[in-house]
């Protein structure tokens, strides 16, 4: 333990904690501009200059790497060292007068128009960009030249090869000076849930669903950083317990049992090959899959039935039945997969009681497979709900311009072509066996 | 950030990778040894030619942007082609007390050239180098290792026209 | 010679060495230093060779190329050994005359001789020669005695005689007690005591820990340890040796200048023939220690000099430096105890160990003890690298040693210590130089660079100089040092050109106080030091720059405008025919005047005129 004194009041620290540590466990508040919890303190804004006070002399020192000793004297904020701030604000505010978060600081600072020249940066060298990259593990980006020749720059200022398009030196950039675009043209790829059928990201590290057994977080070896770069482990740091351990690999148990069932299980097809229903194009058009995740309470929107387009309750939505399902056309499902007319008939029903003022609903279907107890009244009750029942096969959606709105063309019963326009399409996939059990099979 | 597609006037040197490989073999394979083997590239080429850098990073394991930050840091490296005549003027405290800047005018009227470039037809380059620890003889110059003192405006021009000459 | 496997077989060696040298044997020393060798070293040792064999004196005398006399403004130098008769601005076509003289006739070649300034007297033998007979040269006295690629020379000197007493004679303890007595204080700039920070490496709980030698030697103007380094290599060696031995550690480096291509070469010529030896490498002399050195060359970059970031750079990185809060004595390179010292620091022990603690406290004065040697260059008569001890006064250095200012013109300054050093003006010539008088004075002992400055010299403009210089060399990582040094080279710049204003000398201290204060290193700690001491001392230059807008020195272009004082004026036409502008006018042996729309301030008609009738306006 280290007894030393803060602005006149003697406080009690763990040994090889920093002046600043300290500062913020009593509350007190010491200005930073380079320090970022995830990162090494570095000292180089110098922002959190505090006046020290070791028995002989006093002197200043930088807060956030300055580690405490029994029997200093420290004053956060004296006048010497509110007037050293102002001047290294004035220093910035000169370099970057056009910059917002800089012309923040300056009020926040009370220091006016600087009595140096202009420039016109919006860089103030923090060096949280490089130092991330450096923590993530990808070294893309580092200091250049140096004194005032010194910049921000990837390997010969060209777009760099080692970036991972993690997006983290943008993130941490507090002036906005860093754009991932100059430094990569890899795109930055969100993870998508699978909980959420890809409706929403989720991190590297997460827990699969609330309330998941066992409920503890998950590291995705395929998309953590470290799993890919061999650095970063900034969520070890900052784990209050230390459960993080990235050393952790795959155990194979092996265990006796007398027999095994499979329960194989099954995938919902994937429509992106029928180009007519523009699933890949459109975001308004989705799977049954997402659009139950929709009308979900845990879901995206908390059960709030929108559009992903841009998240606005739809007022008219069409179903369209049979998508992987007795088809050899577009795919090789010939087979019934027995469950969809139901769900979608069970989707524009909830969806319908979702709604807050009003919902037409639509399902285009060839014929109505109710097969189940009570199945066939269900299927009557909605009808008599207002649920619209198409006998017709989609030939074509299109987008209508200037709204995220979608046509559909179809021949009706009657024989007639009618175009019929809708705010959301869910296409009512069907089942299919996942490759692993055909080949288990 | 100051990136933007190939911001260096960069050449197109091929790739020796005997030479490079004997240079990393000298400096036993150590990223400790970088600044030398930057140096020792340096002696060959005058500068450092892209592919040598990436062609070294990769045989040491080390990122290339760590490589760059080296060589942009260093005054004794170069990312761009340097004259046959690397021409140092010392700028020292005793040099320039003694006229070091006059001696520099003479040579920047002389090649045309301002501190920091290579002339067309890459026979010179005009740097300048903060003492060279001949104070003595202020104000020194030297041409690649050979240093020359005691010069005025005069002895400069003449040993310029010297090397132009000799080239 | 073999592989000396104990402390008998390394006296046996010198004994042997010695008995072979003939004491009445003519050598000519010349010096090869890097100044002399800019003069024409070459030149003359291929013409003395050629004339000694001529002459059948092959093997008769000696000629033995050395490391730097230190007189370089006279070089090349020759000093003819027995007698000590010195020559100086030898050229090869002397040669033949020399040789004949001195061996055939026995007489002295006159007009090579030195001649002092002030008797008009030739000065016969080296030690005579004011330069030399005013200064104490216990650690640079063997440069002009041996050649540094020859170990035997060095060890015929008594060379290596300190770490076998230290390896067998002493235990580490002893040795850093020896150090800590002695007072002696790093020479690279700081002046820490050397025996307490060897103390504290070895007592730090980290192993391996590593040696260092900083011969990074950044400070413009200033060439001491490239002399040493050059000319007496194994003096560098042997103080490291014997400092690995006392804090335990067996790896050390040299981290040295590329600029300095013949330091380079020397010390791996040095460390070869002392690994030859078993002075260098496994079980040293015997003795069951082990210590390797290994040369690093610098990339070029001031900043390197700081220790942490000589670390760094001696890692193959970025040389910026860190945070000091724990010392790289315990957490140096590869954050593991180091020490490290300068040349001239390193070169400072073998002679300790050798003469004891009390001999060498004995010199200099209170706190600062040993002697010390400076680059005495600049605007001085006598340039070179002068050795004296500690206490000496300024005016001894510059006037007795150094014979005074050039041309005779009007003292103003010297500065001191490089680029984190001051000016010192004339009312503190007969300050005694040492650690504490000079930081008293605002300047620093540095490592000893001292640069004298004379009327012609601009104090705003040497202000400006400096912090151009560390603009440049500024690592760049941290704001008060990066953007603060801009701000100050640009404030002095708009004052030399005329346009400072009023409020600018309130700034530049306000700003200088920041940098000073919040700089993470030394190098933005003193960068504030240059504009401090010539506003301390020389605040009337300042003042006519702003609001005179007059450069009295006549550098500050725009600033000043040449005018030819009748009276002294005798029309010797010189200025008229060297002006490149056309701008003088006027008959032969009448008064000129200078055209002053044509005249460009080149400053050549100021240099040429003879009579001092051209003055600054």
């Amino acid at each position: 333990m280290v007894t030393f004194i803060l602005n006149g009041r003697e406080v009690k620290a763990e040994e090889g904690t920093t002046i600043l540590q300290v500062a913020e466990a009593n509350n007190i508040y010491i200005p930073t501009l380079c320090n970022h919890k995830a990162l090494e303190p570095a000292g180089l804004c110098r922002l959190c200059t505090v006046e020290l006070f070791d028995g002989r002399r006093k002197r200043f020192v930088t807060s956030c790497n300055y580690p405490v000793w029994t029997g200093m004297e420290v004053n956060t904020d004296s006048e010497e060292v509110i007037r050293h701030r102002k001047m290294l604000i004035e220093l910035l505010l000169a370099r970057c007068p056009n910059n917002d978060y800089v012309n923040q600081l300056a009020e926040q600072f009370e220091v006016d128009a600087p009595r140096f020249k202009l420039d016109d940066d919006d860089c103030i060298l923090c060096g949280l960009c490089v130092r991330v990259c450096e923590r993530i593990g990808a070294n893309a980006i580092d200091f250049s030249g140096r004194g005032t020749e010194m910049e921000v720059a990837t390997p010969f200022e060209t777009l760099a090869e080692a970036c991972v398009a993690c997006g983290a030196c943008d993130f941490i950039c507090p002036t906005g000076h860093i754009k991932l675009s100059e430094i990569t043209d890899k795109e930055i790829r969100p993870i998508l849930s699978e909980y959420n059928a890809g409706l929403t990201g989720r991190k590297p590290v997460y827990v699969p669903y609330a309330q998941a057994v066992p409920n503890i977080p998950a590291i995705d070896r395929s998309k953590c950083a470290h799993f890919l770069t061999g650095g970063c482990k900034i969520c070890a740091d900052f784990c209050p317990t230390g459960a993080i351990d990235h050393s952790q690999v795959d155990e194979e148990v092996e265990i006796e049992v007398g027999a095994i069932v499979l329960a194989t299980g099954f995938r919902p097809f994937d429509p992106t090959q029928y180009d007519d229903y523009g699933y890949a194009k459109h975001p308004n058009v989705v799977t049954s899959v997402e659009f139950e995740r929709i009308l979900s309470s845990s879901g995206p929107w908390h059960g709030h039935l929108v559009r992903p387009s841009d998240e606005k309750e739809p007022k008219k939505i069409a179903w369209l039945q049979c998508v992987g399902s007795r088809d050899i056309n577009h795919c090789d499902n010939g087979y019934c997969s027995g469950v969809c007319c139901m769900y979608a008939v069970k989707e524009a029903m909830i969806a319908k009681e979702h709604a807050k003022d009003g919902l037409d609903t639509a399902i285009f279907y060839m014929d109505m497979r109710t097969f189940g107890k009570e199945f066939e009244q269900y299927y009557n009750r909605a009808q008599e709900d207002g649920v619209r029942f198409v006998r017709s096969r989609i030939h074509s959606v299109d987008p209508v311009p200037a709204t995220d709105n979608l046509v559909l063309g179809y021949v009706n019963e009657e024989g007639e072509a009618v175009s019929e326009e809708f705010d959301m399409v869910v296409l009512s996939v069907g089942m299919e066996a996942p490759p692993g059990v055909i080949e288990l099979a | 950030m100051a990136v933007t597609q190939k911001a260096l006037p960069l050449t197109e040197e091929p790739l020796d990778s005997e030479f490079l490989d004997g240079v990393l073999q000298k400096n036993e394979y150590d990223t400790e040894n970088v600044i030398m083997i930057l140096q020792d590239i340096t002696a060959r080429y005058n500068y450092l030619p892209e592919v040598t850098l990436t062609y070294v990073a990769r045989k040491l394991n080390i990122p290339i942007s760590h490589i760059f930050s080296v060589a942009t840091f260093y005054k004794a490296f170069s990312l761009t082609p340097r004259g046959k005549y690397i021409i140092n003027v010392c700028t020292g405290t005793a040099c320039h007390v003694r006229g070091a800047e006059k001696i520099k005018e003479t040579i920047e009227g002389r090649l045309h050239i301002h501190e920091g470039e290579t002339t067309e037809d890459l026979m010179f380059t005009l740097d300048t180098v903060r003492c060279l620890g001949c104070c003595a003889l202020g104000p020194v110059i030297t041409v690649n290792e050979k240093s020359h003192g005691g010069l005025d405006r005069k002895k400069t021009a003449s040993l310029i026209e010297q090397y132009e000459k000799d080239s | 010679m073999s592989r000396l496997e104990n402390q008998k077989a390394l006296e046996g060696c010198r004994k042997k060495l010695q008995k072979q040298r003939d004491p009445k044997r003519p050598v000519i020393s010349l010096c090869a230093g890097s100044g002399c060798g800019a003069y024409g070293t070459d030149e003359v040792k291929d013409a003395l060779e050629k004339e000694i064999s001529q002459n059948g004196l092959k093997g008769k005398v000696e000629v033995k190329v050395t490391g730097c006399h230190g007189f370089c403004e006279k070089g090349p130098i020759m000093v003819i050994h027995p007698e000590g008769t010195f020559y100086s601005q030898v050229k090869a076509e002397d040669v033949p005359e020399i040789v004949d003289e001195t061996f055939v006739k026995k007489e002295l070649v006159e007009r090579l001789l030195y001649k002092d300034p002030v008797s008009k007297q030739r000065v016969a033998k080296e030690a005579d020669v004011p330069f030399y007979s005013h200064q104490y040269r216990l650690i640079f006295g063997n440069n002009g005695l041996i050649d540094p690629t020859n170990i035997d020379d060095y060890i015929a000197m008594d060379g290596y005689s300190a770490l076998a007493a230290a390896l067998f004679n002493m235990s580490p303890e002893e040795i850093i007690d020896t150090i800590k007595k002695s007072g002696l204080r790093g020479r690279g700039g700081g002046g820490f005591p050397t025996g307490v920070k060897w103390d504290s490496c070895r007592k730090a709980h980290e192993e391996p820990k590593y040696v260092m030698c900083n011969a990074d030697e950044g400070d413009p103007g200033a060439y001491m340890d490239r002399s040493l380094l050059e000319g007496n290599p194994h003096s560098v060696l042997e103080g490291m040796i014997i400092g690995a031995y006392a804090i335990g550690s067996n790896e050390g480096f040299i981290y040295v200048r590329n600029e300095y291509p013949l330091a380079v070469k020397n010390i791996d010529i040095a460390i070869k023939q002392a690994e030859d030896y078993g002075l260098l490498g496994k079980n040293i002399l015997g003795s069951g220690f082990d210590f390797k050195i290994k040369i690093s060359r610098g990339g070029g970059a001031f900043v390197c000099g700081e220790s942490s970031a000589l670390m760094r750079s001696l890692a193959g990185k970025v040389g910026r430096p860190r945070a000091k809060y724990i010392h790289t004595v315990e957490k140096g390179y590869r954050d593991l105890p180091s020490t490290l010292n300068n040349v001239e620091t390193w070169a400072n022990v073998p002679l300790i160990i050798n003469k004891g603690a009390d001999f060498y406290s004995s010199i200099g004065t209170e706190k600062s003890k040993g002697t010390k040697i400076f680059s005495l260059v600049g605007k001085v008569k006598n340039t070179g690298l002068v050795e004296v001890p500690m206490g000496t006064s300024l005016r001894t250095i510059i006037y007795d040693i150094g014979g005074g200012i050039l041309k005779n013109k009007k003292f103003k300054a010297v500065q001191t210590g490089g680029p984190s050093g001051g000016c010192v003006p004339e009312q503190l010539l007969d300050l005694p130089v040492d650690f504490e008088k000079l930081t008293q004075a605002g300047a620093m002992m540095g490592s000893g660079g001292m640069i004298v400055m004379d009327q012609d010299n601009c104090m705003v403009d040497v202000a400006r100089y400096f912090l151009e210089f560390l603009q440049e060399e500024s690592c760049g990582q941290c704001v008060p040092c990066r953007e603060g040094i801009t701000r100050l080279f640009e404030i002095l710049t708009n004052i030399c050109a005329g346009e400072g204003k009023d409020g600018d000398i309130e700034l530049l201290e306000e700003l200088a106080n920041t940098v000073h204060n919040l700089s993470l290193c030394a190098l933005g700690g003193t960068a504030a030091n240059p504009v401090l001491t010539t506003l301390l001392y020389f605040k009337d230059e300042y003042l006519d720059h702003i609001y005179d807008k007059k450069c009295r020195a006549g550098v500050c272009k725009g600033l000043f405008y040449y005018e030819i004082d009748e009276e002294k004026c005798n029309g010797c036409h010189v200025c008229f025919r060297k002006c490149p502008q056309e701008a003088v006018s006027g008959e032969k042996k009448e008064p000129h005047t200078i055209d002053q729309e044509k005249c460009i301030h080149c400053t050549i008609c100021y240099e040429s005129c003879k009579f001092d009738a051209i003055v600054i306006k």
